[in-house]
């Protein structure tokens, strides 16, 4: 019978299934890799937005609180944006005449809202309500970062499942006391697990309530 | 692409790799849609006491054949998403019916006539508003003769007031009413008994024995709301006699089945019965006999009513008003008060001289506002031909259908949750009906309509609140203005006399006229969740059938969507045949829709019937209704008796010891009149997609709730049941133990959720759900929704796309929100505080929802009661959805 297959080709087949298994892993590595990167959670990338608001300036440099414009968030589920209006409290004082205003001013004009690049943005199968988590002592910058050091906007944590998880399945290093919250540079209870865990219970959390489906999904 | 010649794609390497890289682009451009409002648009100045994320509730009314239907609607973001009873109106106390429920899809619907339209081409407002105005010059020039309105019926105060100034200024021009479902004969009667026409106001939650002759006052109108709220007070004891059987039918203690015409011989043994004398005495059979036997015992206990049905002669209607003056119900059980719809000027012949007008030549300039004649009145009418003698004919309605296509103008009308207006309740209540949401089409409202006719300019918004100058803020508030129904009036008896007309033939076959339980008299032809809602009793959707009964079917062998072809004159009617165990032999049931191009009155005898021998698909969501051996609806002999239970107590494991809250509901099939409103909320609370005939006769429908129709005992007098079946929340869920993924999990307070991000779609969980409550996603059924349809949406609820499984989840929307209020406020949540939809929209209040672990909850309450059983206990599911057997009566 002649020979179908050279010498070579058990080495080569070897060779080709050892480069798909390598190629498997790899890529397996690689998508978990990058779902994990910033392409995927945009942490730390800058949202350009019609008018350059810095909170920055606005937060770090004035002092406002987070509730002077994000108004609805200790009753509602959503923490809203602030009205034109509630810009031009100030700006209808202050910088009036600014050309980096104008789209500001231009909206109150014409009563046309302004059209802000949402950077804090849940899928819509995630029921996400502000007002329970700022009743719970959980801070502004828990989830948002330290916006105060932001001149431009970007995420400051990765909204992945898994980063709700960790702190769902263990919110007492996170809690803080409730008129604390909108503090930007508040350190604590951290540092001490047993106040984490009274507080815990002074809270009325219950961590194993807290990860089931219902808490957050409909 | 390009390609040289049209034909399929060659697959050669190039076009494919070209193919996959174009679906590989949509695909990423489908993505990016999904991603894409990545916007926020806040308010330019915010208004006062708009939270945002938080629904706001106003007090507002939807319109129904001239009724107002008070509601509370719920508005997020600017727009209506829910409509729920107002709990405070004195005549609903927040009963809903499916009719209220399903107004919601009627806003925004995106059929809806959407520009004005002249001789069928669009046109704009400004066209029309100059059209009248020269048509005006020439209607004061000859005082309005030959200048008529047409509407349906009204007893808004505001666009009486405008008839009124049109009357005024043009004293030749009439107004007629068209509302082919009416209660003219009863007016008529007691306009002959009292000496003026009189509303009769029956309050069932009086008497403690109602004797219904042929009335279903329990069955779908603007009536049913108030009249099923105040029967399930009480629910007195009900005989029935009737025809075909109706949802009053079903909660009769005694339900005698006769055809129409022995109603009125029914009537006198009852006079006779209780003493009466002038009435002449008739033969009757031997179960007539003794049904008028135990309902004149029972009316002789004292307290009791009788009523007929509004479709009898006038006269009859006269001797059942005697009959209850004798019983002494005047002013109890029946109360009378001022007439409540207006009447227009030739009373119940209104439409038969507006068109024998017409046909004359004496109409030069006719309005219809709200009315559809050339779908909603008789064939043998002819409008149609009256309708092209007359010189300008303008139709304003919501749709541009048969009538809008035959008039010169059509005005694309307001829906009443978008505009300002006024009405009243069945009861008489005035209420302001004031919008949700700015009109988003270019419409008009009808009082705009005809202020501009009469050439002013004011706002519906102004010319309603010119109609009320005191106590504006209160009513809007309320939801009605108080103490603002008709005095009760104590009528005295001025004619005795009742000429009873010759009985009715009973020759051959009779085709009895009913009003359609889902569409009504038609006008419901659009709205898709009425549509696709089972008709009770049928569980036909998408179309009605001939109701025949089975010892017609036996003789002339008919089975279920034969087509039948009824005869009678020059009128012909198809339909498909459905057997209907409990219907008079000899009669045939047809839907008010189906009667206008065969009929013109509603019960017409010596109908010939023939076969055509064709077949019709029924999309029916239940092919099999008769309960044979099984006991799904049990039955007790008296309320303290336990329901029949067949537990299987056995399980490894130890009683599970559930924390506070959790949840349950119970279901009492004695009140349950098989309404549907609970099913037609559930679909506006929760996104439930509508799928068409054909998917609902392959059994695909989506309804969450559905109410199946069960009867029991021989097919020719049986019992009727109603058994609403939500997901029955298993505390032993199979389909938690059959998904492979895990995405039908349980909730530490006691529901069974659905995940839909995990469902892929193996529907493995509804093949071993034993009731069949999970309903899955064949196809993409919201994924291209109309923008009206999506802003209708809830956004507290997911919208599923295709491939999950989807079911009733206690609206846990409402659940969250009420656990997560309760955290906030630092107390636990109170019992009634969480109402499901379903529960707030039943009429008769036969779904409580509550927590079990609370022996104080109305819930556990009511199944401490030992009519309480589960369904399908010996699949040993421990639902928490349980029932209340019925109690015989």
């Amino acid at each position: 019978m002649p020979q179908i297959f050279t010498a070579s080709a058990d080495t080569r087949l070897r060779t080709a299934a050892l480069l798909l298994a390598v190629v498997f892993v790899v890529s397996l590595l690689f998508t978990a890799g990058f779902m994990n990167s910033t392409y995927v959670t945009s942490v730390g990338w800058v949202v350009t937005q019609p008018v350059p608001f810095s909170h920055e300036h606005h937060v770090g440099g004035l002092g406002l609180d987070c509730r002077y414009c994000h108004a609805s968030v200790e009753v509602s589920a959503q923490a809203s944006l602030p009205a034109t209006h509630v810009c031009m409290t100030c700006h209808s004082q202050i910088w009036t005449g600014a050309p980096v205003l104008a789209p500001v001013r231009a909206s109150l004009a014409d009563n046309k809202p302004l059209h802000w690049q949402r950077v804090a943005r849940l899928p819509d199968y995630v029921y996400f309500n502000h007002s329970i988590h700022i009743s719970r002592g959980i801070a502004c910058v828990e989830c948002h970062g330290r916006v105060d050091q932001m001149p431009l906007l970007a995420r400051g944590k990765p909204f992945t499942m898994e980063f709700c998880l960790d702190c769902h399945r263990d919110p007492g290093p996170h809690l803080r006391p409730r008129d604390q919250v909108t503090r930007m540079d508040w350190t604590g209870w951290h540092q001490d697990p047993k106040v984490a865990h009274e507080q815990l219970k002074a809270f009325g959390i219950q961590p194993d309530k807290l990860t089931n489906c219902y808490i957050c999904h409909r | 692409m390009e390609r040289e010649q049209a034909g399929p794609p060659s697959f050669n390497r190039r076009s494919l790799l070209q193919a996959m890289a174009a679906s590989l682009a949509l695909a990423a451009a489908n993505g990016r849609r999904a991603e894409a409002d990545e916007r926020a648009l806040p308010y330019v100045n915010a208004p006062e006491y708009v939270v945002p994320g938080k629904p706001k509730w106003y007090a507002t009314s939807v319109r129904f054949a001239g009724y107002l239907q008070p509601v509370l609607g719920k508005s997020i973001a600017g727009r209506p998403v829910k409509l729920e009873g107002n709990d405070q109106h004195p005549a609903t106390g927040g009963a809903t019916d499916l009719f209220i429920q399903a107004a919601l899809l009627g806003l925004y619907d995106p059929d809806r006539s959407q520009v004005p339209l002249h001789l069928g081409q669009p046109a704009t407002w400004a066209a029309f508003d100059t059209d009248v105005f020269r048509l005006t010059a020439e209607i004061d020039r000859t005082q309005g003769q030959g200048f008529r309105l047409l509407t349906g019926a009204v007893s808004s105060p505001t666009l009486l007031r405008q008839i009124g100034d049109m009357q005024k200024r043009w004293p030749g021009m009439r107004w007629h009413v068209t509302e082919p479902i009416n209660e003219d004969e009863r007016l008529e009667a007691t306009g002959r008994v009292f000496g003026r026409p009189l509303q009769m106001l029956p309050d069932f939650s009086a008497p403690a024995a109602i004797v219904s002759l042929d009335d279903d006052f329990l069955g779908p109108g603007p009536r049913q709301a108030m009249q099923a709220r105040a029967w399930s007070k009480r629910q007195p004891r009900i005989f029935m006699a009737e025809p075909t059987p109706s949802a009053t039918g079903t909660r009769a203690g005694e339900r005698l089945i006769v055809p129409s015409a022995r109603v009125q011989v029914l009537a006198q043994a009852i006079a006779l019965g209780v003493g009466m004398t002038g009435v002449a005495a008739a033969d009757l059979t031997a179960p007539e006999k003794k049904w008028v036997d135990d309902a004149v015992g029972a009316l002789g206990a004292g307290n009791g009513l009788v009523t007929l049905g509004a479709l009898y002669d006038a006269a009859l209607h006269a001797l059942v008003l005697l009959i209850n003056e004798r019983l002494g119900s005047f002013g109890k059980a029946l109360r009378f008060t001022d007439p409540i719809l207006a009447a227009p000027p030739d009373g119940k012949d209104s439409l038969a001289v507006l068109v024998d007008d017409m046909k004359a030549g004496r109409v030069t300039t006719l309005l219809i506002l709200e009315a559809e004649p050339l779908q909603a009145t008789p064939a043998a009418l002819d409008f149609r031909t009256a309708l092209e003698k007359v010189a300008f004919s303008v139709h304003g309605g919501l749709y541009a259908d048969a009538t809008a296509n035959a008039c010169h103008w059509h005005l694309p009308l307001q829906h009443e949750l978008e505009s300002w207006t006024d009405g009243r309740a069945p009861d008489g209540t005035v209420a302001i009906v004031q919008p949700l949401i700015r009109p988003f089409l270019n419409v008009r409202s009808p009082h705009v309509v005809l202020d501009r006719w009469l050439g002013g300019t004011a706002s519906d918004h102004d010319l309603v609140q010119a109609s009320w100058q005191t106590g504006w803020q209160e009513a809007l508030l309320a939801g009605f203005v108080a103490d603002s129904a008709p005095a009760a009036v104590t009528p005295t008896v001025r004619d005795r006399t009742v000429p009873l007309p010759q009985v009715p033939s009973s020759d051959g076959l009779v085709v009895e006229v009913r009003p359609d339980a889902t569409q009504w008299d038609g006008r419901y032809l659009h709205n898709s969740w009425l549509q696709e809602t089972p008709k009770p009793l049928i569980q036909a959707t998408w179309g009605n059938v001939i109701l025949v009964s089975p010892a017609l079917a036996r003789e002339r062998a008919l089975s279920n969507g034969d087509e039948l072809s009824l005869r009678f004159g020059n009128g012909e009617l198809l339909g498909a045949a459905w057997i209907m165990p409990g219907q008079e032999p000899h009669t045939l049931t047809i839907g008010v829709p189906d009667s206008f191009g065969f009929l013109d009155s509603r019960r017409q005898a010596g109908v010939r019937l023939e076969k055509t021998g064709k077949t019709r698909v029924i999309a029916s969501s239940q092919p099999i209704q008769d309960m044979g051996e099984f006991d799904y609806v049990r039955t007790v002999e008296s309320g303290g008796e336990a329901a029949a239970q067949h537990k299987d107590d056995v399980s490894f494991y130890p009683p599970r010891k559930w924390d506070s809250p959790s949840w349950g509901m119970s279901i009492d099939l004695d009140r349950c009149i098989g309404c549907n409103a609970c099913s037609v909320a559930c679909m506006a609370e929760n996104n439930v997609p509508v799928v068409g005939a054909e998917l609902v006769a392959h059994g695909r429908q989506m309804h969450w709730l559905r109410i199946d129709h069960y009867t029991e005992g021989e097919a020719d007098a049986p019992r009727h049941h109603f058994q609403p079946v939500p997901c029955m929340q298993c505390e032993q869920a199979p389909c938690e133990m059959g998904c492979p993924v895990n995405a039908a999990v349980h909730s530490p307070d006691g529901l069974n959720l659905q995940v839909y991000n995990r469902c892929i779609g193996t529907r493995t969980c509804s093949a071993y759900c034993p009731y069949k409550v999970r309903r899955f996603n064949w196809f993409e059924y919201t994924g291209d929704d109309p923008d009206s349809i999506r802003a209708m949406r809830n956004p507290d609820v997911t919208v599923r796309s295709r491939g999950v499984m989807e079911k009733c989840t206690y609206c846990i929307q409402r659940i969250s929100g009420a656990r997560i209020a309760a955290k906030i406020a630092g107390r636990p949540i109170h019992d009634g505080e969480v109402v499901t939809a379903c529960q707030q929209a039943c009429p008769t209040q036969a779904i409580v929802f509550g927590d079990i672990t609370d022996p104080n909850s109305a819930v556990s309450k009511r199944k401490a009661s030992p009519r309480n059983y589960s369904l399908l206990e010996e699949a040993n599911t421990r639902p928490r959805t349980t029932y209340l057997a019925r109690v015989r009566k």
